[in-house]
């Protein structure tokens, strides 16, 4: 499962980084995130959808 | 009838009688919502001047993030487009804009960008010992009565000294800054106590540019600092703007953070399973929850906003000019979203809710209200685990147009043991922290979270 999150979109929400703190990281300066890695790990996929939903700019795709 | 007219009888169509100034507004809340998502989520309501009304989740987040339609401007000298802000109806008589949320980019851009390394999540986090410290002395001080006025004694309190000390103002001088700033939000526009509120409103901005001329005579770390060094459109702004900045800060910061706290307790006390579970299972319970009662009781409701160009949007034709409400708590209540909108589900999954808004105007202080949120929650948890509301000295707002708040939340509880310090002696144990670690600094030049030591017993 591959994992992206739009810089264009993001806003610095941070529901990401608080349901899967692994797989995104958050900029010291504004919160904003990033995907620590383009590939989910095996059997962390549900949390990484979980992300995908919770974020209210809809900033995170997955493929 | 000319063709104009028609045009405007076809495009506001979807009409609904909408005042959510009205006192009873919040009785009726969940139903105005139900009635508004299924017939019009983007409504025309002819009350205070009219204005459009968006309600739907979907038009909401199709909406709210575009900046290049919709103008948050305040023109308050008339030099661009006479645009009036965010509040609907607009405030009369304000001399300076309401901080960058009354902004457009690009000096909203920059303002934001000097905040931001004193509100991100690292940011806040080093805070974390200092917010801990100022709740166990609230607690402290009621802690052996068994009563408490979660409001007055500890949700006012909290977020205002917090702010101040993010700002490098004296922690000290938290009541002069409180009481105003909830009093500007819970009094109907048109109540008799309108004119001695905005009384207060004035002194507390007088005592802020007073602050901001003592922060350049003799620098102190902080959010005034950076405002006093920052770059806006290639200038520094003035003391005025740097008031209305603070004035953004504080209205943005205190009032909404005892809402979602206030509601929260309230909540809890009216479900003790639910609490307990949620003191049992917080490892895993306590963010969704806390994003849950986000979601639920929406502190900040709402924004206006003007349309700044004519547009289709959400299945609507805008004209240049006209006002428009984005409703975040209605669209927090969207059951196409949320499902079972109307129930709280501490776990609930999913719940991208809007209540810190979409887009660019997404707020600056959400990282620090989810921390002072959470370790007031957890301390009240841990030392009053079976406290009781009063449901009869339960105040909440009358309005809540503005800030869905509460004015008193009376409790009781099985007393307990002092932790520490009282709450004065705290204040002054802070300040002390504040200015000798310089905790006010922007995360970029200070990483370490505060040392709050003791005194020696």
């Amino acid at each position: 499962m591959k994992v992206h999150v739009d810089p264009e979109k993001c806003q610095g929400h941070t529901l990401c980084a608080m349901r899967a703190p692994d797989l995104f990281e958050l900029s010291e300066i504004d919160g904003h995130s990033s995907a620590v890695a383009d590939e989910i790990p095996v059997g962390r996929e549900a949390d990484a959808s979980e992300a995908a939903r919770s974020c209210p700019e809809q900033a995170i795709s997955l493929s | 009838m000319s063709v104009q007219d028609l045009g405007d009888s076809a495009r506001k169509a979807k009409r609904h009688h909408f005042d959510r100034h009205a006192p009873d507004y919040r009785d009726h809340f969940e139903e105005i919502t139900e009635e508004l998502h299924q017939k019009c989520p983007v409504a025309w309501t002819g009350t205070y001047g009219g204005h459009w009304v968006a309600s739907g989740h979907q038009e909401v987040f199709e909406i709210a993030r575009r900046a290049d339609v919709l103008s948050n401007d305040n023109d308050v000298s008339g030099e661009r487009r006479g645009y009036v802000g965010i509040s609907i109806p607009a405030a009369q008589g304000q001399r300076y804009r309401g901080g960058f949320l009354e902004m457009d980019p690009p000096e909203q851009r920059h303002y934001r960008q000097a905040l931001n390394p004193y509100m991100s999540p690292a940011a806040v986090a080093r805070w974390t010992p200092v917010v801990d410290e100022l709740v166990r002395a609230s607690l402290d001080e009621k802690i052996e009565t068994g009563s408490i006025d979660f409001v007055d004694e500890l949700a006012n309190i909290v977020p205002a000294v917090l702010t101040l000390a993010m700002m490098g103002l004296p922690l000290a001088d938290w009541p002069v800054y409180c009481e105003p700033a909830h009093a500007g939000v819970y009094t109907p526009p048109d109540s008799p106590d309108m004119p001695r509120v905005r009384e207060q409103s004035i002194e507390m901005s007088m005592r802020l540019y007073q602050a901001i001329l003592e922060i350049r005579e003799h620098p102190r770390p902080g959010l005034i600092d950076a405002l006093i060094h920052a770059t806006i459109n290639g200038e520094t702004p003035s003391d005025a703007e740097i008031t209305g900045v603070l004035g953004l800060l504080i209205g943005g910061g205190f009032d909404t953070t005892t809402a979602l706290t206030a509601h929260s307790l309230e909540y809890l006390s009216e479900h003790p399973g639910e609490r307990e579970r949620l003191s049992r299972e917080r490892d895993t319970l306590l963010d969704s929850a806390t994003e849950e009662f986000l979601r639920f009781y929406t502190p900040a409701p709402g924004d206006g906003r003007t349309i700044s160009a004519d547009c289709e949007l959400a299945g609507t034709s805008f004209k240049e000019g006209e006002r428009l409400w984005v409703s975040w708590a209605m669209a927090n209540r969207d059951p196409k979203v949320f499902p079972e909108p109307n129930t709280i589900d501490l776990a609930r999954t999913g719940n991208r809710h809007t209540s810190f808004g979409l887009g660019i105007h997404r707020c600056i202080g959400s990282n620090m209200a989810r921390m002072t949120f959470k370790r007031m929650l957890l301390a009240v948890l841990d030392r009053m685990p079976g406290y009781v509301c009063d449901p009869a000295g339960a105040v909440h707002y009358p309005t809540i147009g503005v800030i869905q708040g509460m004015q008193h939340l009376p409790a009781t509880f099985t007393p307990g043991p002092r932790l520490g310090p009282s709450l004065d002696e705290t204040l002054e144990v802070l300040q002390r922290a504040c200015d000798e670690q310089r905790l006010a600094e922007p995360v970029t030049r200070r990483h370490q979270d505060a040392e709050i030591g003791r005194p020696a017993e």
